[in-house]
């Protein structure tokens, strides 16, 4: 990189802090120059925060949109073959509602998964056959099966578990991180999305959108920035063909400096302000590329996550990404992997989705884990509901699919101060009902926030006049049974 | 005590904004409402000890211990003793409120009982009142009003206001908030020459008249109508919508007034003799966002909605944040549950469907004929009525002659409803050759002969004659819908070997359809009849009609003789050629796998022609004539008097039949000029059926409680008598004169859109969590002289940007630092940084790239790809953003077609709001993403490349003059010796650069899509054009 020459002044650039470098600064005419240069240069949370020690000071949430069957992978359910085809008892069902997909099936056949099961780890978690690397961590990974939540479609579903709340305009929770705790990097955003490509060409792919990154009602810069595999990697971040760092180097010189003389006319602050976020874009502009440079990776790295991980987009290459991420000081980490919503084929495409992030999801894990950083970064993996016992549509040996089920789902946790080798959590023989330990989504957003050093319940921002928390109006608790 | 009240009285002298007498609104309502009211306040569920402190009348009102406020008495006063309870568990507020009151706020409780607790009701309750204009000391600033309310709050503070800006900055500051774009060096020039008093004045005048004015207005008016181009929910699929926001442009240019503005927009389509153009303005809650998500429940998806169009209506003409009563009473305003679902009603009385169905012209839409177009549309309009009231007319009178051929024989030898030669086919039920599970029935409606169809039964007819695409037919049957629910098909003469070349009606979702397929499998389609629902086991008469254009518009649906609302009628969606012939039988019933078992089909028949709406209707009145055949005249009831009066009139009336054929030509010219013009969609109401809503308990739409009428809030004063209980009495009551809130929150946002702020900086809410207002007086002149002026809105920009306030210069000083830091007393001009739109607007006009025109289709200008295919399904029709080539890339920024789940990029980095919910208040960020955009976009970068090359074809040479001119394109001003001198060092380094690296400027060069001018030398232009990029990345030209 190259060395950065004089700027007109320097230490207002040096001063600002991280927090005013990402935003924020129009309206903060208030704070005047004084009251900025008095910050540290180093992350600024919000007073008071975090409440109490951190165990984790990032995470990176991996997202399995469509929804994963519960069945398949972490709950399972041996009874269930001597129910092949047989009507879902309606003492377990209880009436309860289904979406219009099969609300109108004139049966409801049960449909055992068919794929195998095994016990690993020291506490014997049952792990089935389509995740074995995943099943190689069993101490590593907090398996919950008791999960459940209250949409009961994708859009709503998804919107909920990352902002607590099914109607969009909430901020996510990634942003409420960056919002909260602010940054750990000089260089880098806070918050940082990928999506990776799913690889069946038959899987059922789910729309997300922007939203789901939004910062809500908080300020923008705290919205989460897509990192892509295609194009530019950050938007905008390269220079236009025949621009090299240099003449923009030369250029930011002389905006510097015409700034400065705007600044000596109307003395607005912002107009320093600004030309400190042009600084950091220039540096941006130098860490990007750095970040997305693979070269430097080991043999030893691919052998881990995977050959896939040298194409980008993939979803090894997208867990490679998130550790270098992790590294560098990015603090919310949020990767979206499409394809789970098995309505139909699922013993066709379930294995592909699986294989396309088993392999990287265990490297993940043990890379973060070798490097000494497992212990404060927080990995989450899973989906935004469950999925029905019954087939929807035709049920045969070998061919069946599974609709939406907010009643119960599984998903995991590793790192960031939450025990690793435990299974929580338990639903009855048909994995409809939760029977013991029952964690809604609020809890396990409380408990993400805890983990952070966040009370939930204080953590606040006021907005249409209530104080506005992730976990909205209704109780959460955390969910104690799990940390370390 | 006292002690600790002396050493807390520092406090107050250092808090610029206090008084010394505690002003219950300004000072002790918010803390009241923050630290109390969540449990006592309105909410009852989660009241707290049976106490409301939000009401006077439990204030001051004795209690077992006391009375919470004792006025002039703070230690008798239970508030102030719970307050400062020694015991943690007894002090107010609860540990578990998470609440701390501060010293100074404790102190203000204190102060105000003391001074005898004045309790008024909030003050946005309140109707505003027009106040004396305040006296001021320096007498010689004031310009109008507004300065002297601004004025005396400044000199309360000890404040002087700025100079007044120089008129370099003066003029690019008006046009960019009147036009959104920046001045043109001529008319700075003119402006810098024009030494008349009035010169400013005749200067805001010009840009009011401009046609860009509307377009700045109605960005603003999009955000908070949370316009669209997409449904915004799963698959977002394009939507056409695009003609209300051209309504929205031409309504802000015409200066229509804020009152017509607001009635149009929430039921132009109520009211008496209502016009196209006010159908089309009901497209504001058609902006809604809408789902077609398989599985979704549509009952829940309907609260969504209409939790939606409450909270918009709430949040853009009540400023108040009604939406935090859906689950359970407001917790800080008296707002209840009630009211948020009583308001709801309004709107939920509309024809529209939940399910948008994915297509762009979701019901329902109306077709919006363009220039000729427009006037033939309402001639044919008028014609339609004329026939259709000479045909009523026809039936209505009596006829000697009807009367001689009821009882004549000729009627019972009526075997056909038209000529049967011009019947391709006609079912013979009686006669069909039974097959399995295909059995003689009769309809209980009209007796008339049926085939049922049970199992896979189904029939095939071969040799009935194929229909060609080119030629218009009809198709008519009565059926009888099978007993699931679900999708079946009728009818069929199709081949699914030949990609399904033919014809299919169907049901589905109890709605009926029609597909025509064409060459290479392409098809048309239409569905139709959302409201009739063709329910399981009834028996319903259709008539699908087709104009031989194999155009998605070429289907006409009447269901049970009445045309119905069409869904697929996309005029953008492509047409279909080639044959439809199958060479397969017809085939009634079902031959795909779901069969039309306990469905049932009677009197089909296929015509040679496109049957109009009289036919339609005589067709699903024939069996009634079969029926009364055998009846005497004096025994008929009137249905089939009526029945076979049609019969006598199309047999023997000429006349009637050339009215009949005259109205299908007119049926037929209009589906003409619907094809080639867009629609957009509108709010219809529900024919016979009074809104309602229920109170959804806890918000849960499966858990519906009490039916309400429509009502607007208890709180506000309630609507006149006169006023009809729907949108349009609810649109009427906003605007009545003795609303509190409309004029007030109305103008605190145009007051923003200027300023950058409002008084009330919650510009959504105005109630008692909300900020208070800066300058309550100004606010309530300005909402009085707005509503006095006939709600109009041009004049209110007029006066604020003639205001000596507005025309301050933005230079800040050490003592507004720190006594105005955020220039909330306005001792300083407006200065902030651009929208989005602005920012990107500029660059285009700035450089000469702009392309003016106005309205139209969305345009698709550059963006970097992957943006939309990110997180876009498979299926949806906005996967790939696909840039124009043409004008489109230069068009301003609020004709960018807008995704909602993936807004335009650059827009978005620039606080654009996705458009997802209402928005009336931007947020305004900086950051280094921003600077990306405006660095390294293809749009910017562009915008200088041509910037530098009009520079240089202005003057070759002479660098200070091409700087010049990029200034004074720029930032409407030349630039001073000590940037010159910065400018032209850059340029220097530049040009090392270039002229070193041919290749290198000729990259640069080839940014955009734009050419350049050859004749130019590439280094110079190179580095002229990083000057140029330069020059938009400059603080002062990112601020307006």
């Amino acid at each position: 990189m190259m060395k950065l020459p004089q700027h007109p002044h320097p230490e207002i650039i040096r001063q600002l802090s991280r927090r005013r470098f990402l935003g924020g600064a129009t309206g903060l005419g208030g704070a005047a120059l004084a009251s900025l240069l008095a910050r540290h240069t180093q992350a600024a949370p919000l007073p008071g925060l975090p409440h109490f020690a951190p165990k984790a000071k990032r995470a990176i949430y991996l997202h399995m949109v469509g929804a994963p069957p519960q069945q398949e992978t972490f709950d399972y359910k041996p009874g269930m073959e001597a129910w092949f085809d047989k009507e879902l008892p309606q003492s377990i069902r209880q009436g309860q509602r289904l979406t219009t997909m099969t609300s109108n099936q004139s049966r409801f056949p049960i449909a055992p998964s068919t794929f195998k099961f095994a016990q690993h780890g020291s506490n014997g978690a049952w792990i089935s056959e389509l995740l074995p690397y995943t099943a190689k961590m069993a101490d590593d990974i907090c398996i919950i099966r008791s999960m459940h939540t209250e949409a009961i479609n994708h859009e709503p579903a998804i919107t909920f578990i990352q902002s607590g709340n099914m109607i969009p305009g909430k901020p996510c929770i990634g942003s409420w991180i960056a919002y909260g705790l602010g940054s750990m990097n000089e260089d880098l955003p806070t918050f940082v999305v990928m999506n990776a490509m799913h690889t069946h060409p038959r899987a059922n792919v789910q729309a997300i959108s922007a939203r789901l990154w939004s910062a809500g009602f908080l300020s923008g810069q705290y919205a989460g920035v897509a990192l892509r595999s295609g194009g530019d990697p950050v938007l905008y971040i390269n220079n236009p063909e025949g621009v090299p760092p240099e003449v923009r180097r030369q250029m930011l010189d002389g905006v510097g400096a015409l700034n400065e003389l705007e600044y000596q006319r109307l003395a607005d602050e912002e107009t320093r302000v600004r030309t400190a976020q042009y600084e950091m874009a220039f540096r941006m502009q130098a860490s990007v590329p750095e970040l997305t440079d693979l070269s430097k990776e080991p043999e030893s790295v691919y052998q881990m996550y995977g050959e896939e991980a040298r194409k980008p987009g993939t979803f090894a290459y997208t867990a490679l990404m998130a550790r270098r991420l992790a590294e560098r000081g990015v603090r919310f980490v949020q990767v979206y992997h499409r394809g789970w919503d098995v309505h139909g084929n699922l013993p066709e495409v379930l294995p592909a989705q699986c294989k396309d992030i088993d392999q990287p999801v265990w490297a993940l894990v043990q890379d973060l884990k070798q490097r000494g950083m497992l212990e404060d970064t927080l990995v989450i993996w899973g989906g935004e509901f469950g999925r029905t016992i019954y087939s929807q549509g035709r049920l045969t040996a070998k061919d069946y699919g599974r609709d939406h089920h907010p009643r119960c789902f599984s998903l995991w946790l590793a790192g960031g101060g939450v025990k690793g080798g435990v299974v929580y959590g338990e639903t009855d023989e048909f994995s409809y009902n939760i029977v013991k330990d029952p964690v809604h989504v609020r809890d396990l957003q409380a408990t993400l926030l805890h983990l952070f050093g966040i009370q939930h319940e204080r953590f606040t921002y006021k907005y249409q006049g209530l104080d506005q928390k992730l976990t909205g109006v209704e109780k959460a608790s955390v969910v104690k049974k799990i940390l370390a | 005590m006292t002690r600790t009240l002396l050493l807390l009285t520092g406090l107050i002298v250092t808090t610029s904004l206090r008084a010394e007498t505690v002003d219950f609104q300004r000072d002790v309502r918010p803390i009241l409402s923050d630290a109390c009211y969540h449990c006592h306040g309105p909410d009852k569920e989660s009241r707290m000890a049976d106490l409301r402190l939000d009401q006077a009348k439990e204030v001051f009102a004795s209690r077992r211990t006391g009375a919470p406020v004792v006025r002039g008495k703070p230690d008798e006063s239970l508030i102030w003793q719970r307050i400062n309870h020694k015991s943690p568990a007894l002090r107010m507020p609860p540990v578990a409120a998470h609440k701390v009151l501060t010293d100074e706020q404790k102190l203000t409780l204190r102060r105000w009982i003391e001074q005898g607790a004045r309790w008024e009701e909030h003050w946005a309750y309140k109707k505003p009142a027009r106040p004396a204009l305040p006296k001021v000391s320096q007498q010689d600033w004031a310009r109008n009003p507004i300065d002297r309310f601004v004025l005396a709050r400044l000199e309360a503070a000890g404040l002087k206001p700025a100079p007044e800006a120089p008129r370099t900055t003066l003029i690019r500051r008006a046009a960019l908030d009147l036009t959104g774009l920046p001045p043109k060096p001529e008319e700075v020039e003119a402006f810098a020459r024009d030494q008349t008093p009035d010169a400013f004045e005749k200067l805001i005048d010009r840009y009011l008249a401009s046609p860009h004015y509307g377009e700045h207005r109605a960005r603003y008016w999009l955000d908070a109508a949370r316009y669209g181009d997409t449904h915004g929910i799963h698959h977002d699929n394009r939507r056409q919508m695009w003609p209300w926001r051209d309504w929205v442009i031409h309504a802000f240019n015409q200066n229509m007034p804020f009152d017509r503005f607001t009635i149009e927009q929430l039921a132009g389509d109520l009211l008496p003799n209502r016009t196209l153009e006010q159908q089309i303005a009901t497209g504001f809650h058609r902006n809604a966002m809408t789902t077609n998500e398989a599985g979704a429940i549509e009952e829940e998806f309907a609260a969504i909605y209409a939790k939606d169009r409450a909270d918009t209506t709430s949040a853009v003409w009540l400023g108040l944040t009604l939406g935090c009563a859906t689950c359970h009473d407001h917790k800080f305003d008296p707002l209840t549950q009630r009211d948020f679902y009583a308001l709801t009603a309004f709107f939920n009385n509309t024809t529209q469907p939940v399910m948008d169905g994915n297509i762009a012209d979701s019901p329902p839409v109306i077709a919006v004929p363009a220039g000729e177009d427009r006037s033939r549309w309402e001639q044919l309009d008028s014609l339609r009525r004329e026939l259709r009231d000479k045909l009523a007319a026809a039936h209505a009178t009596a006829d000697a002659g009807f009367e001689a051929w009821l009882r004549g024989a000729e009627r019972r030898r009526t075997a056909a409803p038209f000529d049967a030669a011009r019947q391709l086919f006609a079912l013979d039920a009686p006669r069909t050759p039974a097959t399995g599970g295909v059995y003689l029935t009769g309809s209980n409606v009209t007796g008339w002969p049926a085939l049922e169809f049970m199992g896979q039964g189904l029939l095939e007819l071969p040799n009935v004659q194929a229909m060609r695409l080119d030629q218009p037919f009809s198709i008519s049957a009565y059926v009888r819908a099978p007993l699931d629910e679900g999708r079946f098909v009728i009818a069929s003469q199709s081949d699914a070997g030949d990609k399904g070349r033919g014809w299919q009606i169907d049901i589905s979702g109890r709605v009926p359809g029609m597909r025509i397929t064409g060459d290479e499998g392409r098809s048309i389609s239409v569905r139709g009849g959302f409201l009739v629902q063709l329910k399981p086991g009834a028996w319903n008469h259709l008539v699908f009609s087709y104009d031989g254009a194999g155009h998605p518009g070429s289907l006409t649906l009447y269901v049970n003789g009445r045309e119905v609302e069409i869904a697929g009628r996309d005029n953008d969606a492509p047409g279909i050629s080639g044959s439809i012939n199958s060479g397969r039988p017809l085939v009634l019933g079902n031959e795909a796998k779901t069969y039309f078992h306990t469905g049932a089909i009677a009197d089909f028949r296929i015509f040679d022609r496109a049957l109009g709406a009289a036919e339609a209707r005589y067709l699903a009145a024939w069996p009634v004539v079969e029926n009364a055949r055998g009846k005497d005249s004096a025994g008929l009831s009137p249905d089939e008097r009526d029945a076979l009066r049609t019969t006598y009139l199309l047999r023997h009336s000429t006349s009637y039949r050339g009215w009949v054929a005259q109205l299908n030509e007119v049926e037929r010219l209009r589906t003409l000029v619907a094809r080639r013009s867009p629609t957009t969609h509108v709010m219809d109401e529900r024919p016979g059926q009074m809104p309602s809503a229920h109170l959804l308990i806890r918000g849960m739409y499966d858990q519906p409680g009490e039916k309400l009428t429509p009502d607007v809030p208890g709180v506000l004063p309630r609507m006149k008598p006169a006023y009809p209980k729907n949108r349009l009495g609810l649109a009427q009551w906003l605007m009545d004169e003795d609303h509190p809130l409309t004029a007030r929150v109305t103008v605190n946002r145009m007051w923003q859109e200027v300023f950058g702020r409002g008084f009330v900086s919650t510009a959504d809410d105005f109630g008692s969590q909300g900020e208070m207002p800066t300058h309550p007086e100004l606010l309530d002149w300005l909402a009085v002289d707005f509503r006095e002026s006939g709600w109009d809105v041009k004049r209110f920009y007029k006066m604020l940007l003639t205001s000596a306030t507005y025309r301050q210069s933005a230079r800040t000083t050490a003592e507004k630092q720190k006594l105005d830091p955020d220039n909330r007393l306005l001792s300083r001009g407006p200065r902030f940084r651009m929208d989005a739109e602005m920012v990107r607007d500029t660059a285009l006009a700035a450089s000469g790239l702009l392309k003016p025109a106005i309205g139209g289709p969305s345009v698709r200008p550059y963006q970097p790809e992957g943006v939309w295919e990110a997180v876009a399904m498979l299926g949806s029709n906005t996967r790939f953003y696909k840039p124009d080539t043409d004008d489109g890339l230069y068009r301003r920024s609020v004709y960018w077609f807008w995704k909602r789940s993936a807004p335009p990029a650059s827009l978005d980095i620039f606080n654009a709001p996705s458009r997802e919910i209402c928005t009336v208040q931007r947020e305004r960020t900086n950051t280094p993403l921003q600077a990306l955009v405006t660095m390294n976009d293809v749009q910017f970068v562009e915008a200088a490349r041509h910037l530098a090359q009009r520079a240089m074809l202005v003057t070759e040479r002479d660098r200070a003059r091409q700087f010049d001119f990029l200034g004074r394109a720029v930032l409407g001003r030349s630039f001073e010796a000590p940037e010159q001198e910065i400018l032209l060092r850059s340029y220097r380094s530049f040009l090392n650069y270039y002229d070193a690296r041919p290749e290198e400027a000729k990259k640069l060069l080839g940014t955009g899509a734009s050419g350049r001018d050859d004749r130019i030398n590439a280094a110079e232009l190179a580095a002229l054009t990083m000057v140029a990029n330069q020059v938009f990345n400059l603080d002062e030209a990112l601020n307006k």
